[in-house]
């Protein structure tokens, strides 16, 4: 099994260089780590099982949308083709039209707009004087069985997004927003090209959900490491984020 | 009508003063608060002392605050300090509302303030700080700072353009802040214990400013503290001003060293990591033998240095001021140290210091982690992404005996230290912070590290008190094993 972990020196905000480490340590896959100055091994090899990219500053976003652009034909092709890919944070706005900042006080001067790969139809508006935080309940449909899997997890942003066409959601919520003020899902899924604004160390929180996607990529025996506390924290936060009174925004 | 209003701010502000202290309620914020929701531009009209010293960054700015007041305090100095309140606009108002009188006339002349990152944008449209000592910007609260280069940006665009802001050369982040302003920069040549490779989950700037390479370090302390270059264009650090060298921790002393370059920044790499010829030297006892506090400690004599003392004015000014010991405190009990150490709970970088020093510190120990956000507990759930951040590995060490973990996110704690490489056996959890301190095996000289964040302060402090009361109870009334001392 191989995972490949795009532009890990600029996209590890919030501990998301965990999901990595887990995927790591429970299967003891081998991890390509591609930095902003190498071509992404995806785009050559049909090999790679896993594509992970985390949450990111925001001149990062432009530095990897710059790395990006010249191979954007290149990567719908990959996800057509079924790549998969896991994206989390701030890191899926790269794929949509454009961020427009909206607080412009923090830009010294710069152009307030980025334009994003366009590959999916959304677009992003960015306030940097106004910070979202929420916790996040939602659940996550397996493909091909009824069963759905409840997901943990944390939002933190300073972006908003917008879909400009339809697009399916990777989680459905119970709680918590998702990735449009109003509306019922979360994040993007097509074919196996998954991303979320959930920020963290998504798949270290949620056992089910990473047992799923490794079976998924090909693992037939699922152990993950230090299995039992994994369960024992999920199942505490899930019992927490399902209580009625519990806060959900901060 | 301004005026009037101020005014009427300031008394129902000082009648708040005196209300709290009969109704024996510790409402540090409280005087600033009445005052800004009378008047929100209560800070325009206040009568501030003339020389203001502002403190900010991630870490370390309490300690440095208050260093900074003691400091003056030695020198004669009685400054306005935030000290016993909080470092965001109410309880900077707080503190100017105890420095005037009823007639509104301040009382001092100098003021040393600790202020919050995000509240330039509050605080400095109504005050510019004379001088403004940046200590660090790494990784903090998730929820409210975002990520460092946020923050730099925020203070750029805040810190008004009159202030010398005395910045860290050995964090990249920091060191950018308000390129326009009078800077001056200080660090610490190499030293023992350095390393050319980032040994810690946080890395705050992987990447050249300048052209995007992978950055370099001649030598690094922790995250991206040390002093980078760009192999690829030539990018490097700035160079030092002010800056430590000789770094001794056997004969706990340093040098400090002031450059030619003072301000200008003219000397090329050649010259080594000071700025131009050294024109000033002077040997300094070490506070703290942690880097971390190395670093507030020559903070703090560039700071005087920039406010126009002479190295040997600061040297005398230090003589005999410390860290508070809410902040990191010790106690022999017996055979036993109990030690209170801060560890700001949500802030992946200062536990990862916290974690290390503990690492590097002989002897046998036990740590009760108590740096949990109790305050969410009821509310909401505390955000755990920076236990992912943050260099839980430190911990697997095997002279560490026991780690006692409680309540909500005790399960976390514990689920990532196992993760960490720390043996399960060495993992105890409780649900309660009390039943903690009963666990604990009070071996033949143990350490026992209490860890408590600012929203777990008064736990920290209260466990301390039990921990210590517990040794005596349990050996002896002096901790020795021997009733009454005999």
């Amino acid at each position: 099994m191989i995972v490949e972990s795009l532009y890990p020196e600029v996209a590890d905000l919030y501990g998301e260089l965990g999901n990595v480490m887990y995927l790591q340590r429970s299967t003891g896959c081998q991890v390509i780590e591609t930095g902003l100055n190498q071509e992404p091994a995806f785009l050559t090899r049909d090999d790679i099982d896993l594509v992970y990219m985390g949450t990111m500053t925001e001149r990062a976003q432009e530095l990897v949308i710059e790395r990006l652009e010249p191979h954007k034909e290149e990567i719908i092709q990959s996800i057509e083709n079924g790549q998969r890919f896991l994206i989390t944070g701030n890191a899926l706005e790269i794929f949509g039209k454009e961020i427009e900042d909206r607080d412009p006080e923090l830009l010294g001067g710069r152009d307030p707009v980025t334009r994003g790969l366009g590959i999916f139809g959304f677009h992003t508006e960015r306030r940097m004087l106004h910070r979202f935080n929420s916790l996040f309940h939602g659940m996550f449909q397996a493909q091909g069985t009824q069963e759905a899997i409840d997901i943990v997890g944390f939002n933190s942003q300073f972006t908003q997004s917008f879909r400009d066409e339809e697009l399916k959601p990777l989680f459905s919520i119970v709680r918590g927003r998702g990735f449009e003020p109003e509306g019922s899902g979360e994040g993007i899924r097509y074919r196996n090209f998954m991303a979320t604004y959930i920020i963290g160390p998504l798949l270290v929180l949620n056992p089910l959900f990473t047992k799923y996607l490794l079976q998924e990529m090909g693992e037939k025996e699922v152990s993950l490491a230090c299995e039992e506390a994994a369960f024992a924290a999920y199942e505490k936060r899930l019992q927490e984020y399902s209580e009625p009174d519990r806060g959900f925004v901060y | 009508m301004g005026r009037i209003r101020f005014y009427f701010a300031l008394w129902a502000a000082k009648l708040s003063v005196v209300a709290l202290k009969i109704t024996r309620h510790n409402g540090t914020n409280f005087p600033g608060v009445v005052a800004l929701r009378l008047c929100p531009d209560f800070l325009k009209y206040i009568q501030k002392p003339e020389r203001i010293v502002g403190v900010t960054g991630t870490n370390g700015k309490t300690t440095a605050t208050n260093m900074a007041r003691d400091m003056l305090a030695n020198m004669g100095v009685n400054a306005l300090c935030n000290s016993t309140g909080s470092n965001i606009a109410t309880g900077i108002s707080t503190a100017f509302i105890s420095g005037v009188g009823l007639s509104g006339k301040c009382r001092y002349d100098t003021a040393v303030l600790e202020i919050d990152e995000r509240s330039a944008k509050n605080l400095f449209p109504y005050f510019a700080p004379d001088y403004l000592l940046v200590m660090n910007l790494s990784r903090d609260s998730i929820m409210r700072n975002g990520h460092p280069e946020y923050i730099r940006d925020f203070l750029t665009t805040y810190i008004p353009k009159s202030t010398k802001v005395i910045l860290n050369a050995d964090d990249l982040i920091a060191s950018s802040v308000s390129p326009d302003n009078q800077r001056f920069f200080y660090g610490i040549s190499r030293m023992e214990g350095d390393r050319t490779e980032v040994p810690n989950l946080i890395s705050d700037l992987q990447i050249c400013p300048r052209c995007s390479g992978k950055l370099k370090y001649e030598y690094i302390r922790y995250s991206n503290i040390g002093r980078a270059y760009c192999p690829d264009c030539g990018y490097t650090a700035p160079e030092y001003d002010g800056g430590a060298s000789s770094v001794d921790l056997e004969n706990m002393k340093f040098r400090y060293t002031l450059y030619q370059g003072v301000h200008s920044q003219g000397a090329t790499t050649s010259d080594g990591p000071g700025a131009g010829e050294a024109v000033d030297s002077l040997e300094f006892p070490v506070m703290n033998a942690s880097v971390f506090n190395i670093y507030n400690q020559v903070a703090e004599i560039s700071l005087f240095h920039v406010m126009g003392y002479s190295l040997e004015e600061i040297r005398k000014a230090m003589d005999g001021v410390g860290i508070t010991k809410s902040r990191l405190g010790t106690e022999q009990v017996g055979d036993k140290t109990v030690i209170n150490f801060l560890c700001k709970e949500k802030n992946a970088y200062a536990a990862s210091r916290v974690f290390e020093r503990i690492h590097q510190i002989d002897g046998d120990k036990e740590i009760l982690m108590y740096n949990s956000c109790i305050g969410d507990t009821h509310h909401w759930s505390e955000n755990v992404c920076w236990m992912y951040d943050a260099d839980f590995e430190f911990l697997a060490d095997d002279r560490i005996k026991q780690i006692v973990v409680y309540g909500d996110r005790g399960l976390d704690l514990k689920f990532r230290m196992l993760l960490a490489g720390v043996d399960e056996s060495v993992i105890t959890y409780v649900e309660k912070p009390e039943e903690g301190i009963d666990k604990l095996k009070l071996f033949p000289n143990d350490n026992i590290y209490i860890l408590y964040g600012t929203d777990s302060f008064d736990l920290g402090m209260k466990t301390r008190r039990q921990v210590i009361d517990h040794i005596k109870a349990c050996e002896g009334n002096d901790g020795t094993g021997k009733e009454d001392g005999r």
